[in-house]
């Protein structure tokens, strides 16, 4: 299994169970599935809290994993980085309805949020 | 003569010829002309201010008719401001690629991770990444390892066909390369000084960047999807207040224009504009070898 695939995996679970996850936790809920290794899981946690994207805390006598945004926020963060290309900020992506600004972008995602409530 | 010919034809290519280019809409009928002829613009504009900074004192001195010690300083200063063009232009070109490079990372590990793979429904393709957000998006992250981005907001407002145009879109962004282009132009406006710099050359030719991509859409998907999928995604991103000042509208309707007609594209201007910009990049080099060669006829007789 792809190293990425796996890491999207343990994001999903992270988001969906709404609260910190030990290790143990996490390589359970994925077994449910497949068979891993107790360590690769620890290593994939490892190397998510390396790139800022889990928070690890130690609790009582076990590590728990976070994520460091819910799944909203980091989408949101993603789109408007996609969205707010300037000349100043490099032609990094390509867009098929175009450029907003990055004030345009909070009040569509706002709008489109409240829509779909 | 020649500083003054080059000096002329680069003041019309930097001021004039990007007025008239930016305004144009016979570029809408041969959008890859007019990226062509926009990239010849620039490049010979850089070629005639190398040109004049290295033939002025050149022959200045001529004229003068002698090798005073001012006149090699003259030369020394000429080739340290040429030199200081070609570093400043080449280091802005890197800069721009590697940070270009660095957020394309990012954002390709982001939008992994960020994967709703469960609603992908039979998408072809394996470059494709479906974020959950209601904001209908549809984007592509250029590079060696290139995605396309779909918002599921996205697969909510368009049907299948349409949404195959769109991945048509940005899948001829990927192939054809547009992000150099438009680096290329981002470089070249980030190292113009700051009170000359110019952002139109940037935005005609991202827009006609998307013209090219509509018309690859329109080829594998039908132009009947492609427009559905552009008023669509134009009409569910809210910008109702701003349209009239903003100029994506313009270039929304524009291209929306060209969709219309059976054909968008016209061959013989997309040929004659091909000609004008290999034309344009050739105008530096006659106007430095015709009064050189008019020079050395001149003393044929008398060897």
């Amino acid at each position: 299994m792809a190293r990425n695939d796996l890491e999207r995996e343990v994001m999903a679970k992270l988001w969906d169970a709404g609260e910190a996850l030990t290790v143990r936790q996490v390589f359970e809920l994925l077994n449910r599935d497949r068979d891993l290794a107790y360590t690769t899981v620890m290593t994939v946690l490892d190397r998510l809290a390396k790139k800022g994207l889990v928070i690890q805390r130690k609790d009582d006598r076990a590590y728990r994993y976070a994520p460091a945004q819910t799944r909203e926020e980091m989408t949101a963060g993603v789109m408007l980085d996609a969205l707010s290309a300037t000349p100043d900020r490099d032609a990094a992506l390509a867009y098929f309805v175009g450029r907003l600004s990055p004030e345009a972008l909070t009040a569509a995602i706002e709008k489109a949020r409240n829509i779909e409530r | 003569m020649t500083a003054l010919l080059l000096g002329a034809l680069g003041l019309t290519l930097s001021l004039l010829a990007p007025k008239l280019l930016a305004t144009a809409r016979w570029t809408d009928r041969a959008p890859v002309a007019g990226v062509l002829l926009w990239q010849s613009l620039t490049l010979t504009a850089v070629l005639c201010a190398l040109g004049v900074v290295l033939a002025a004192p050149e022959e200045a001195s001529r004229a003068a008719g002698a090798r005073h010690p001012e006149t090699v300083a003259a030369l020394l200063f000429s080739l340290a401001v040429a030199a200081t063009i070609v570093i400043r232009l080449i280091v802005s070109l890197v800069k721009v690629t590697s940070r270009a490079r660095a957020r394309r990372d990012r954002h390709r590990m982001l939008v992994d991770l960020l994967d709703r793979v469960e609603r992908h429904d039979g998408l072809s393709g394996g470059e494709v990444r479906i974020l959950e957000a209601p904001l209908p998006l549809a984007y592509c992250v250029p590079g060696r390892d290139p995605r396309v981005v779909l918002s599921d907001g996205v697969l909510k407002v368009l049907d299948r066909p349409q949404v195959d145009a769109v991945l048509a879109h940005e899948r001829a962004h990927l192939r054809h390369k547009h992000e150099l282009v438009m680096e290329s132009f981002t470089a070249f406006y980030q190292a113009v000084p700051g009170p000359l710099r110019d952002k139109a050359p940037l935005d005609a030719v991202h827009l006609l960047l998307e013209m090219v991509a509509d018309d690859a859409a329109r080829r594998r998907a039908g132009s009947g999807p492609l427009r559905a999928a552009l008023e669509r995604l134009t009409d569910a991103v809210p910008l109702a207040e701003e349209v009239t000042a903003d100029p994506e509208g313009e270039s929304r309707r524009r291209r929306l224009a060209r969709l219309e007609g059976p054909v968008a594209s016209s061959v013989a201007l997309t040929v004659a504009g091909t000609a004008a910009a290999a034309g344009l990049l050739v105008l530096p080099t006659v106007i430095l070898v015709v009064p050189w060669l008019a020079r050395a006829l001149d003393a044929w007789p008398f060897q």
